[in-house]
């Protein structure tokens, strides 16, 4: 259901892109008007929802002109993403067959980044798209680098420090102007970028904090906390298991990226990234999980398996379910309409024929995005059938 | 007659007492009057060590004319010698630096622009040189040396007199020069020994500008094909005059000396030399004592420096914890390398030259002797051993008749805390190092006029004297003492609280009755007499006040490798039995459930139901499930110093062999996901790329021990956006080829040179031995000779190719000129080409799902792998990657998803499918009677996500498994608390540290150029 409960033998009933009923079979009784869908032996799941991602904005990293992610300078506050999503990018249509539905499409660079929006990955256009747009604002913290290499000078360490003092000098001074701004009377000279940063201190926007060593978050969070920004989160956080207590403490929300990732360091835990979602669920920290790094488009239809790893190592398999669903939908604040299978919800939901979080069994056999099933239909499915042609061979079910 | 030389107070090392030199350059003209001296000193009663392991008490040394005439305890002094008393006072043979770059210029790195520069082919340099400019072996020291005052004075301030000189530059250096630090009034015709003492080497490019080579295995290659070149040259020498190969070969007879950045460079630089008979000389890191057994194995002497690196910062918990184990642990054992090395009977040399803060020298000297370095071992290292191997031991390393007279005048044991270093005589010249009279710190009982006798302690640096004086007992006051020549003064306040009250107190200093005395004033202006006696020196009232004995030296213990997850040793092949699991065996008997698998010698013995076995370990594999080992077809990590030569189209001359790093954490990781062997390739920067090398993941071992031994050999070739520069950036448009169509005429041409090549030798070969030696030797090519290899089936090629035209472009290539192509690697469109693989003979790996991140993957499909395998191809799954690596269960069970595969084919994407493509099947890949015991046991099913290996075994050793993961977790976070409380310690000491550092954490990938690793995102 993505809320952490599994029924068996259920069903899920929708109308007009709403949920009607969520629960089980023997309980749904109005069954009137409705199309009836037999699963038996399948499946349901809230469609997965993919925070911070480049999806739509970069098709070919490689090819300069496909890439719609980062403006020039480090502060573009104004710089809103969700007129960049590309709802024809041949990458969407094989993400969605793997259950991924939902997508907060993120700029990157700089330091203030710009701003994400979040969209469903079934549209003619980005209006269309748009779930929510403009939700949050990217700021990357700037990293804490000590020393370079063992043979770099203790001068150069201390001009770094002392430059990145600099950097938070001006960041400092960005927001606290911003948060003053947004008191000025309308008759006020428009500062775009001042003006963007408004809804972060209202609390229309999110602070999405980009940052990973332990020290860093703490420092970014604090930052945000004391210049008045109403709802923090931090994306990265890959050493978050050091900060467990601070993240508990602060009631921060983490977008952990990719897991399907080394260890930072070579005397980590070699699965130390694989068991960080569980060492965050027992923590009691609200978190959800990204696919963010390198070939991330076009790898981001493996989000499930993100979760699946991280029921492999110590979270439950509805814990993890619901760290690509519900707990993404609350963090990213579309959960009054996505993320679990309940009562009044969009009805944005796949149907697998067997184990989603697992490459073995996720096989995805329906799926809807507010309510209307859309074409499982993708460039590969359709190479793959004209090729095995070629060859004389069945297509399969698959 | 017998005179005393007169003591100048002048500061040392500006001392230029006697400007006539002892030798003058004969063929100079002379303007003025003749000053040429006898320089024919004596010095007696001296404790000399006329070597380092040879003591003589109450002896004389004779020099003359700047060599030693005679040294003894029964030496007549002939008339007319200067003679100087030593009593009391101690001689050695002056030092020898075998790594100096003493009066060369500097070698400044070329200038870099904003701009990456366009590639550069050749050498710079013009003139009948190599075609490489960092091969310059012409480069000859001695014709470059001037005498350097400055550094000269620096060098033998420490103790030094003579110093072998070469610019550390390039990888075939050039003849350095032995010389000596003589500087007042001589020119370089009368300090150089040996003109051309050594010849030196590195696998560093240095100042070149030309992009080949730009990898370590491209350095290695480069010199390997310079020596045959040498050989070729010599023997064929109408064919090309290369004045850099002449030079080269001709430097042959002389000592060898490697310059190398680590440890395991200096087995890699022994190994070539043993390719070609030569046993180098090794100017180490000093690490080597983290792999002492091979290292002592080389057989190589060794350089050590003295380099010992400053503690790290550990205040902060979090920046403490990102230092890499094996730094922590260096920084403990470092001053221990030159004991171990000792211990091991490696013979070395020391040199003061890499030391940023050259005072360090005799400090860390006396640290290492400490940490267990005889004294013995520790002047030999740096008087015998350096004049040993550079053969130079009638010149310098010791005072027999004969030879140059460089010595050390010393007020105590050379070794000793307050030893002073009096006078360093180079070639006969004397530089005096202290002009104090004597060591003269000490407990003196002092008096001052009729005052009371007070105790007075002269402690600190000779240079730098700390003055106490107890006024009564528990009323000690500091004052302040200078002592200058014989001259000296002191000034204190007897009553600290009445500022006006000081004594001042000047007099002179005589050794021999230890005393100073003179005249003073008290503050009332009182005139009075004083003098101060020595009751004890200092030395042994600083031993007798430590109560406590110096604290034993600790250090942790040694890991194989030396890093995170090493251990004491590799664990042990044992005799295993595992009961009743789900065995995958990869073979026509498919999954076998409730079945035992036994494991001996390494080998899988026996697998069927109910099996027992004597001595065996038994391991419930019950609800487990037992696979083969995961192979990787396509990895790039344990690989060192760049994974692209690229520099090329055609490098088929390095060899991915030659860099393996058996220290990269990767290793470890990827027997953590059930891997256990690797074929490590070349990148795909250019069309023919270096030989491959499979390894077996033998974590703890050496970079031999990596190596699975009688495989066939491999070579990575490559098509497409990669090996044509499409994304290398602006600078990279030069070098061919450019497109595709290049791409083609690059595997004809070579093949074509190739099939000439081999015809050449071959009717050089058929020719009787007479005519061979009248016939002129075609060159040895080692990059046609890996091609040849290909043409005679005796190497294989794995193919990085993406889309199908070039696939058949170089299928269409190879049928035409008579070679397979054994494997396609990535082939992300074979599917569109699978029946033309089927029909040549090729197999395929690729990636599970990868697509869309380049051009030239726009049409990659996840269904590939199953059309191909449908197609009747050798499938398997690789990673190319650190992280996939340890996840191929997972990427195999993708096929599953996408195209259907059984889960039992799914498996054999990984395991025996691998092992086939890469000819060893016979051996690996499969759970079958014979075969190499590399299996895996796993938590769940094998192919699900939630699976863990649990326990991996290469060659029937368990080198990873859950729980002893968990042990040694436990023990390296207290081994790096007991360091992190040490480098505390040593703060709080007073001991100078560093900040940490915050080095992402890097891998290669296909394209990744240049020696360093990409860092991770």
């Amino acid at each position: 259901m993505g809320n952490g409960t599994v029924v068996p033998n259920a069903a899920v009933a929708f109308d007009k892109g709403r949920i009607t009923y969520a629960g089980a079979q023997n309980g749904f009784t109005q069954r009137e008007g409705y199309e009836v869908v037999d699963v038996k032996g399948q499946e349901i799941y809230p469609g997965l929802i993919l925070p911070n991602t480049t999806l739509g904005l970069t098709e070919t990293e490689s090819i300069r002109a496909t890439v719609d992610e980062q403006e020039v300078g480090t502060m573009n506050p104004n710089v809103r993403s969700i007129i960049a999503y590309n709802t024809d990018s041949d990458i969407i249509p094989t993400v969605r067959t793997n259950g991924v539905l939902l997508a907060q499409v993120t700029p990157r660079g700089g330091m203030l980044s710009g701003q994400s929006s979040i969209v469903q990955l079934d549209a003619w256009n980005w209006q269309d798209a748009a779930v929510r747009t403009d939700d949050g604002m990217h700021l990357n913290w700037p990293q804490m680098i000590l020393k370079l290499n063992p043979a770099e000078d203790e001068k150069a360490v201390e001009k770094r420090i002392k430059d990145r003092q600099t950097q938070l000098r001006e960041l400092e001074a960005m927001f606290t102007e911003a948060a003053a701004y947004k008191n000025l009377p309308p008759s006020r000279r428009e500062n775009l970028r001042l003006s963007a940063l408004g809804g972060i201190f209202d609390g229309s926007k999110t602070l999405f904090i980009h940052a990973d060593y332990g020290k860093e978050i703490i420092e970014a969070v604090s930052f945000a906390k004391r210049l008045g920004v109403q709802k923090v989160a931090v994306i990265g956080a890959r050493d978050a298991w050091m900060m467990l207590d601070f993240l508990k403490q602060h009631d921060i929300a983490v977008i952990l990226s990719r897991t399907h990732a080394l260890p930072r360091r070579p005397g980590d835990d070699y699965d130390l990234p694989y068991k960080l979602p569980a060492m965050l669920q027992q923590a009691g920290i609200r978190f959800c999980l990204d696919y963010e790094g390198s070939m991330e488009t076009a790898g981001s239809r493996n989000l499930a398996f993100i979760a699946g790893t991280a029921a492999g190592h110590g979270l439950t398999q509805e814990q993890a379910i619901t760290a690509v669903t519900l707990s993404p939908a609350r963090i990213l604040g579309i959960d009054k309409d996505f993320g679990s299978l309940e009562n009044g919800k969009s009805a944005t939901l796949v149907v697998s024929s067997g184990d989603l979080l697992d490459m073995r069994t996720n096989n995805i056999t329906h799926a809807y995005i507010e309510g209307r099933a859309f074409s499982p239909e993708n460039k590969q499915v359709y190479l793959n059938r004209k090729f095995r042609g070629k060859y004389g061979m069945p297509v399969g079910v698959k | 007659m017998h005179t005393s030389i007169p003591r100048l107070g002048l500061v040392s090392g500006l001392l230029l007492s006697s400007l006539g030199a002892y030798a003058q350059t004969s063929t100079f003209p002379r303007n003025g009057v003749y000053d040429q001296r006898p320089g024919l000193y004596a010095f007696t009663h001296a404790t000399i060590f006329t070597d380092y392991k040879t003591k003589l008490t109450d002896a004389t040394l004779l020099i003359r004319d700047g060599k030693v005439e005679a040294v003894g305890t029964n030496v007549k002094i002939p008339a007319g010698a200067v003679v100087q008393d030593l009593k009391g006072k101690y001689i050695y043979p002056g030092f020898v630096d075998l790594a100096s770059g003493y009066g060369l210029p500097e070698v400044k790195p070329a200038e870099r622009t904003g701009r990456r520069p366009p590639p550069q082919f050749e050498s710079k340099k013009g003139g009948a040189y190599d075609w490489n400019q960092a091969v310059h072996p012409e480069t000859d020291a001695a014709s470059d040396f001037r005498i350097n005052e400055e550094q000269a004075d620096a060098y033998r301030k420490l103790g030094f007199g003579a110093v072998l000189t070469q610019q550390p530059d390039g990888i075939a250096r050039g003849t350095a020069a032995l010389v000596t630090l003589a500087t007042t009034g001589r020119r370089e015709n009368e300090v150089i020994l040996t003109d051309r003492a050594a010849a030196g080497f590195s696998f560093n490019k240095g100042t070149s500008t030309q992009n080949y080579p730009g990898s370590l295995m491209g350095s290695i290659a480069l010199l390997r094909q310079t020596y045959l070149d040498a050989e070729w040259n010599q023997r064929n020498p109408t064919k090309e005059q290369n004045l850099s190969l002449r030079a080269f070969q001709e430097q042959r007879r002389l000592p060898q000396l490697f310059e190398v950045s680590d440890k395991l460079n200096a087995l890699r630089a022994d190994k070539l030399g043993d390719e070609f008979r030569t046993q180098f000389i090794i100017k180490g890191r000093g690490d080597e004592y983290q792999r002492i057994a091979d290292i002592k194995a080389t057989g190589a002497p060794f350089i050590l420096n003295l380099n010992f690196p400053d503690a790290y910062n550990v205040d902060d918990v979090y920046d403490a914890s990102r230092i890499p184990l094996e730094d922590l642990k260096h920084w403990e054992m470092a001053p221990a390398n030159a004991a171990l090395l000792a211990k091991a009977g490696v013979p070395f040399t020391l040199s003061a030259t890499d030391l940023k803060d050259k005072k360090k020298f005799l400090p860390n000297l006396r640290k290492a002797i400490q940490y267990g370095l005889s004294e013995e071992q520790a002047l030999r290292a740096l008087t015998a051993t350096p004049a040993e191997l550079i053969k130079a031991q009638d010149k310098v390393g010791s005072l027999k008749p004969g030879l140059t007279a460089n010595f050390l005048v010393c007020s105590n044991r050379l070794f000793a805390e307050d030893n002073v270093l009096l006078d360093n005589w180079v070639q006969g010249e004397r530089y005096q190092l202290s002009n104090l009279p004597a060591d003269y710190r000490g407990v003196y009982t002092l008096q001052v006029g009729n005052r009371p006798a007070v105790q007075m302690r002269v402690a600190g640096k000779p240079e730098a004297p700390e003055l106490k004086i107890a006024m009564a007992p528990k009323d000690t006051v500091r004052g302040a003492i200078s002592v200058q020549g014989e001259l000296a003064t002191i000034v204190y306040n007897p009553t600290p609280k009445d500022k006006a009250a000081s004594v001042r107190l000047s007099g002179y200093f005589t050794p021999e009755t230890r005393q100073f005395q003179g005249d003073g004033q008290l503050p009332d202006a009182t005139l009075v007499k004083w003098s101060a006696k020595r009751q004890e020196v200092a030395s042994q009232a600083a031993k007798r006040d430590s109560a406590k004995a110096p604290e034993p030296i600790q250090l942790g213990s040694m890991l194989y490798p030396f890093a995170a997850y090493g251990r004491a040793a590799m664990p042990q092949q044992e005799t295993v039995l595992i009961k009743n699991a789900t065995v995958w065996t990869s073979e026509a008997a498919g999954k076998l459930e409730g079945t035992d698998v036994l494991l001996v010698g390494g080998k899988i013995s026996k697998v069927g139901k109910n099996l027992s076995a004597k001595d065996a370990r038994l391991i419930d594999g019950t609800g487990k499930h037992l696979t083969p080992g995961i192979i990787d077809e396509h990895s790039h990590i344990a690989v060192i110093g760049g994974v692209n030569e690229g520099t090329q189209a055609v490098t088929s001359e390095v060899r991915i062999g030659d860099v393996l790093d058996p220290e990269d954490i990767d290793l470890y990781r990827d027997l953590a996901g059930g891997v256990t062997a690797a074929q490590l390739l070349h990148g795909s920067a250019n069309p023919i790329g270096g030989q491959s090398q499979l390894i077996k993941i033998r974590w703890g071992g050496t970079p031999e021990d990596l190596k699975v031994a009688g495989a066939d050999g491999f070579i990575k070739f490559a098509l497409g956006e990669n090996v044509k520069q499409s994304n290398a950036g602006e600078a990279n448009v030069l070098r061919f080829p450019q497109s595709r169509m290049g791409v083609e005429q690059v595997f004809v041409d070579a093949f074509t040179r190739a099939k000439e090549y081999e015809k050449e030798w071959a009717a050089y070969n058929k020719l009787s031995k007479g005519k061979q030696k009248k016939a002129e030797a075609p060159r040895r090519d080692l990059e046609l000779d890996a091609l040849v290899e290909i043409l005679n089936n005796k190497r294989f090629i794995t193919c990085h190719s993406y889309v199908q035209s070039e696939i058949n472009m170089l299928i269409n290539v190879a049928d035409r000129l008579g070679f397979k192509v054994n494997t396609f690697t990535h082939i992300l469109e074979g599917y569109k080409v699978a029946d033309k693989m089927k029909a040549h003979g090729a197999a395929a790996s690729t990636f599970a799902d990868w697509w869309g991140y380049k051009n030239e993957v726009r049409d990659a499909i996840p269904y590939n792998a199953a059309i191909m395998h449908d197609a009747g191809l050798t499938v398997a799954i690789n990673s190319d990657d650190a992280e996939m690596s340890r996840r191929l269960n997972q990427e195999a069970a993708k096929t599953m998803k996408y195209g259907g595969l059984s889960e039992e084919e799914a498996m054999k994407l990984v395991t025996i499918n691998p092992a086939k493509m890469l000819h060893v099947d016979n051996k690996m890949g499969s759970i079958k009677e014979g075969k190499d015991a590399d299996v895996v046991l796993w938590s769940a099913h094998p192919l699900s996500i939630y699976a863990h290996a649990e326990r991996t075994f290469v060659d029937g050793r368990q080198l990873f498994d859950i729980e002893s993961d968990k042990v040694m977790r436990q023990e390296m976070e207290k081994e790096r608390l007991r360091i992190v409380q040490k480098m505390l310690a040593a703060k709080k000491g007073g001991a100078p540290t560093q900040t940490p550092v915050t080095k992402a954490t890097g891998h290669f990938h296909c394209d990744s150029v240049g020696e360093e690793k990409e860092l991770d995102k």
